[in-house]
């Protein structure tokens, strides 16, 4: 999965960069890229999703 | 001073240039020449690195509209909680301990928290200094230094992605929490999706302890997980027979002295006469400056003239009678006092078998000059663990968990003596005397051989929260205030010695 968000990254980038005009698409990349982000990470604690150290 | 957008321009290009050949590049390089794989925890905080540096490859070519600075508030926040947490993992271990690479002599997912940090200190420095803009400046030709930061940005990327499917593979595949070295040989390739398993979540896991309730448990000794076990009877009872500040939570005696140390769970701590009817002195500790007291629940004489306390997170207080006591100094230790008590020390035990495990009981040994503690079991760990402090530093000097001694036998193959919860303890010759609330039972463990040599069944008592001798006399002592005298019983060593002397 984190291969498929860092094309999604190179999507997004390529777009800024050779279809400006395309800024819609590419924030939603960024959007869709950061939201997948998030749920590894989330995957990853599930076991603790905050530190477990005392609070 | 003020920065025009131009100028932010320029200063973002540099910013993505510094972010995605800095730290991107170095945790490439890092798998290129040591091998170091990202772990699933390390591999979001990576992308959040590049999408923070994403975002600012669309201010470089947009302007700084607010959703863009919306979103790297967001990425530069969550990256920072991504890198606590995962520090978190290992910034309590021993020194020169850690997980994975590290860069100057500090690990990457320490390195991520400084970035993530220092990424928002960046973003308000440049917006408290950024001129008025314009509400759209619309698309922005790329000055030389933007071109360079994006080419940069698409090859950096492009050996994340190249990295990111060697390591984790194609969809559904993803990261792991234990991976192995980066190798080019697809022989070695792990791709697997073992972070999916199991499927439990939890908000604190193995840190989710709710507070121990001796109340709730079934206090019936023929449910216990021991069988066959014979019955001790209280031969008379005594009581605590003055006003407490709230209810009784522990109780030890010394013989020497002739007097009680009663404990309540409202931080009271009551020298008391023989008698049980007099107070000789009494505090009431204050819970909160500076180390955290829960309830009290343990209490035990150290010899000479030192008392001491424990809560049920194992926290302790030394305190000592002192006619002398400097009310001025007292009054940051006491809520209340007679005036006549000094606090020796206020600090925490540390263990290890017994890590996040409740307390409910304190004894000590005065042969071997050492206090004892016996874990009570949570729904996360189940283990009856008795932990010992050596008397001069108060630091962990060993633990076990008791085995079951001749003669004694488990009701079925899936019961525990972690089933046990131990609200009172007390050691008399050589053998841990430790007093369940659940089912009723008391304990009676071997020191030397860290075996459960006998166990007896108590009816009749009722929310058991201390245990002390005197003399041949078990005394348990009951929330209520009541104090049971049982016979001390015989123990096959005992008769053995007794004959032999």
């Amino acid at each position: 999965m984190e291969f498929l968000n860092f094309l999604l990254i190179l999507w997004a980038a390529w777009l800024i960069w050779r279809r400006p005009e395309r800024e819609r698409l590419a924030f939603r990349l960024l959007v869709i890229s950061c939201v997948l982000m998030a749920v590894l990470f989330l995957i990853g604690t599930h076991g603790s999703l905050v530190p477990g150290v005392n609070l | 001073m003020a920065i025009s957008e131009d100028r932010l321009r320029a200063i973002l290009s540099w910013i993505v240039i510094i972010l995605v050949g800095g730290p991107v590049t170095g945790a490439v390089l890092l798998g290129v020449i040591h091998g170091d794989s990202p772990c699933i925890l390390c591999w979001a905080q990576r992308t959040s690195m590049v999408l923070i540096a994403l975002v600012g490859l669309f201010v470089i070519r947009y302007g700084p509209r607010p959703r863009y600075l919306g979103m790297v508030i967001l990425l530069g926040a969550w990256g920072t909680f991504m890198a606590i947490r995962h520090s978190a993992l290992h910034l309590a271990r021993d020194v020169g301990q850690g997980f994975s690479a590290t860069i100057f002599g500090v690990h990457t997912y320490v390195w991520s928290w400084v970035i993530h940090f220092t990424v928002l200190v960046v973003v308000g420095v440049l917006l408290l200094f950024l001129r008025r803009v314009a509400p759209d400046g619309g698309i922005q030709e790329p000055t030389r230094a933007g071109r360079f930061a994006t080419g940069l940005f698409m090859v950096v990327v492009g050996a994340n992605a190249l990295q990111a499917f060697v390591s984790t593979g194609p969809p559904p595949y993803m990261g792991q929490g234990d991976p192995v070295r980066l190798s080019l040989d697809p022989k070695h390739w792990v791709w697997a999706m073992e972070e999916l398993q199991p499927p439990r979540i939890s908000l604190r896991g193995s840190w989710d302890i709710p507070a121990p309730d001796p109340s709730a448990v079934d206090p019936d000794p023929s449910k216990g997980p021991l069988v066959d076990l014979p019955a001790l009877s209280v031969a008379r009872w005594e009581t605590v027979d003055v006003p407490l500040e709230g209810r009784l939570s522990g109780l030890a005696f010394d013989a020497a002295s002739d007097r009680f140390l009663a404990i309540t769970d409202g931080y009271g701590v009551y020298l008391l006469d023989g008698t049980l009817s007099h107070v000789v002195h009494h505090v009431v500790l204050d819970r909160g400056f500076s180390v955290d007291l829960t309830p009290l629940a343990g209490a035990a004489f150290l010899g000479g003239d030192t008392l001491a306390v424990l809560s049920t997170n194992k926290s302790y207080a030394l305190l000592m009678p002192d006619p002398d006591a400097q009310e001025s100094r007292e009054w940051r230790h006491f809520l209340s006092t007679d005036g006549r008590m000094t606090e020796l020390r206020l600090s925490r035990f540390q263990t290890v078998r017994a890590h996040q495990m409740y307390v409910l009981s304190l004894a000590f040994d005065p042969s071997a000059r050492e206090l004892i503690t016996v874990s009570v079991p949570n729904p996360r760990h189940r283990q009856l663990v008795v932990s010992r402090f050596a008397r001069e530093d108060l630091v962990l000097a060993s633990e076990f968990q008791p085995r079951l001694g001749a003669g004694l036998a488990l009701r079925d193959p899936d019961r525990r003596l972690a089933e046990y919860v131990v609200t009172g303890a007390v050691v008399a010759d050589g053998r841990l005397y430790a007093l369940s609330a659940a089912y009723s039972t008391l304990l009676v463990i071997d020191l030397e051989t860290k075996a459960v040599q006998a166990a007896y069944a108590l009816p009749g008592i009722s929310q058991p929260v201390g245990l002390a001798v005197r003399g041949e006399e078990l005394l348990v002592a009951q929330q209520d205030g009541r104090v049971g005298v049982i016979e001390r019983p015989a123990m096959a060593s005992d008769e053995g010695s007794a004959e032999s002397s």
